[in-house]
């Protein structure tokens, strides 16, 4: 064969790259969990599960886990039904939809800190368009609403520096960024569905827009799902920037939005505390890997990729 | 056919016509709500951008503003005479985003890091995706479940030991920093190798036969065939980069001539009180612009390009 042993030279440098910069470090990470190493001091002391105990008793930590879930469990059920329901608007309008996927895609494309900056401006309580908006309902059926009239009484939320509103205001910012992004996903599922299929399920009697969807849509949007629950997953399990651009300290009012991963920067880098750190990064690759070893038990129930 | 039914069939055609509208009317009321509330932090930024300070702080002059001459109070402090500092709105919130901050510095090392990356990316991946796909040796079946495997980990979480290690080796606050942990993308390698599978074996085989080397038959013949491929996969790579905040934040501290387009939008932030509004918006709207720009030219192949994700 001519082909020889160039594929040593193919495949050497990309396993190089792979075992430097993706798995050494995951030992390394694992290795510096169980230390309390500091970056700059000649060694550390081995401390055992100790970072661990930490992690999963202090109050700090469980506000940690506090703010990431919540924010997890707001951003991904509301970006995979917004971003469904967007599709399926758009699909039936055909002509004008395009221009409503451009609209929604935009968010994606925009650097997040930018937009960021934006909304923290939006939500100003003094100078921002959303409590100007608030407060011109003032004195319309609207003050029948308990939490509106308070509002008038009173102020608006501070949003953002409200510790009962922060982490539900930088939960919208996150499926307001993210939403578009599943929309584009399930436009793409709904397109590969044989229209022949709508044909058939109405010959069967589903005459309504609801049975077809349950009964024809929803099933063969099935894949697409599963990948945009667990992509949605992982993406807002990440969320960092905004956090940052809003807290550079201490993670929000009363730490109500201190997210998994700016723990790990504030720990980590900030700090300087590795083992620490590297004990918050261990528990994160564990849910990430947890739940995309779910969605691939889910696919592989149906595709192979050899 | 009586008269009666025709009417009646009329009238029934009508109504259906009526239903039909009435829900696309309901439709587009629904989704252009949607698209105000998406539309309105990038209004809210191109309005700010545009306006002068105290129409920022009084919420007034509309979108545009009044585009009235005001008086520039750091250009008096300066020591000039009042009438030579008086400015107009955009011009000084755009010339302030220029030169308080060396924005023209940050946008170019946006570009040499994003584009660095996405070379070395095609340089590293597409052999390997080429030996996966089309040639035989030992181990390959364990190479790609490593490649499988690699896949489920995000290079963010994985932040501090890279950082670690990079330090030890003295390169943080260097291009280097910003560009070595992306040197690896196996989701590139796996994308390119299923693209590969795809293509004929028969083109190699006379490849082979006209004497070309395995190195010419990736860049010759195996890349012009993958260009759809990685023109998506270019665009996928060049967003993410671009936005990318986190990775920069960590490895870049203090110099600011490493600074990229988010960091320095970032710093503008940290400084900002009342009058740096307009420029900080006007920063933001740079940023932004490019890959805003670029989509719109070319919807489809970015939206391909940033689902392609989906393949997986």
């Amino acid at each position: 064969m001519p082909q020889s042993r160039a594929y040593i030279w193919f495949v050497g440098p990309a396993l190089l790259l792979m075992f430097v910069i993706l798995l050494i470090p995951i030992l390394i990470a694992g290795g510096l969990s169980l230390t309390d190493y500091s970056l700059g001091n000649s060694g550390a002391s081995f401390v055992g599960l100790e970072n661990y105990e930490r992690i999963f008793t202090r109050s700090t930590y469980e506000k940690m886990f506090g703010a990431t879930f919540r924010y997890v469990f707001v951003v991904v059920p509301l970006t995979v039904g917004l971003g469904l329901g967007a599709a399926l608007l758009i699909h039936s309008l055909g002509r004008f939809g395009d221009l409503y996927k451009t609209i929604y895609f935009l968010p994606v494309m925009a650097a997040l800190i930018a937009m960021a900056i934006v909304w923290e401006f939006a939500f100003h309580p003094t100078i921002g368009i959303v409590n100007a908006t608030l407060e011109r309902g003032c004195g319309t059926v609207l003050e029948r609403w308990g939490w509106y009239a308070q509002g008038c009484a009173r102020t608006f939320p501070l949003w953002l520096n409200d510790r009962d509103y922060a982490i539900w205001t930088v939960s919208f910012i996150g499926v307001w960024q993210g939403f578009g992004f599943n929309m584009v996903l399930y436009l793409a599922g709904l397109t590969s569905i044989p229209p022949s299929l709508y044909d058939a399920a109405e010959m069967d009697g589903a005459k309504r827009g609801w049975d077809r969807f349950r009964l024809v849509t929803w099933p063969l949007l099935g894949p697409t799902t599963v990948f945009v629950v667990t992509i949605s997953f992982i993406r807002s399990f990440q969320v960092f920037d905004m956090v940052e651009a809003f807290y550079p300290q201490g993670g929000g009012p009363s730490k109500s939005v201190y997210v998994m991963m700016f723990a790990i920067y504030e720990k980590g880098i900030q700090q300087n505390l590795m083992g620490i750190g590297a004990a918050i990064t261990v528990v994160f690759l564990c849910f990430v890997m947890i739940l995309t070893l779910i969605q691939r038990w889910f696919v592989e129930r149906r595709t192979h990729y050899v | 056919m009586s008269d009666a039914a025709l009417s009646a069939a009329g009238v029934d055609a009508k109504a259906a016509g009526l239903r039909f509208n009435t829900r696309a009317a309901l439709t587009h009321a629904v989704l252009i709500v949607g698209a105000l509330i998406v539309l309105l932090p990038f209004y809210t930024m191109v309005s700010l951008s545009l306006k002068a300070p105290h129409e920022i702080m009084q919420q007034t002059g509309g979108f545009l503003g009044a585009q009235e001459l005001f008086r520039d109070d750091f250009c008096i402090k300066l020591g000039n005479a009042v009438a030579d500092c008086m400015v107009n709105p955009i011009a000084y919130n755009y010339s302030t985003a220029f030169e308080k901050a060396p924005l023209l510095r940050y946008l170019l090392n946006g570009v040499i890091v994003t584009v660095s990356i996405f070379v070395i990316q095609v340089i590293v991946a597409l052999p390997c995706a080429y030996a996966l796909a089309k040639l035989r040796f030992w181990g390959r079946e364990a190479v790609f479940a490593l490649v499988l495997f690699c896949l489920l980990i995000p290079v963010h979480a994985i932040a501090l030991p890279l950082y670690i290690m990079l330090a030890k080796l003295g390169l943080t606050n260097s291009y280097a920093a910003l560009i070595i942990p992306w040197t690896i993308s196996v989701f590139g390698i796996f994308l390119m190798r299923q693209f590969f599978m795809t293509v004929p074996d028969d083109l190699i085989d006379a490849a082979r036969m006209d004497g070309m080397s395995e190195y010419a038959i990736i860049w010759q013949v195996m890349l012009p065939t993958a260009i759809p491929a990685l023109m998506a996969f270019g665009i996928f790579s060049v967003v993410a980069h671009w936005n990318d905040y986190f990775w920069p934040r960590i490895v870049i501290t203090g110099n600011r001539d490493l600074f990229t387009p988010p960091l320095g939008l970032r710093e503008f932030k940290g400084d900002a009180d009342g009058d740096n509004f307009g420029p900080m918006m006007a920063t933001a709207c740079i940023i932004v612009t490019p890959l805003i720009v670029c989509f719109l030219l070319a919807q489809r192949r970015f939206i391909e390009g940033i689902t392609l994700s989906g393949m997986k």
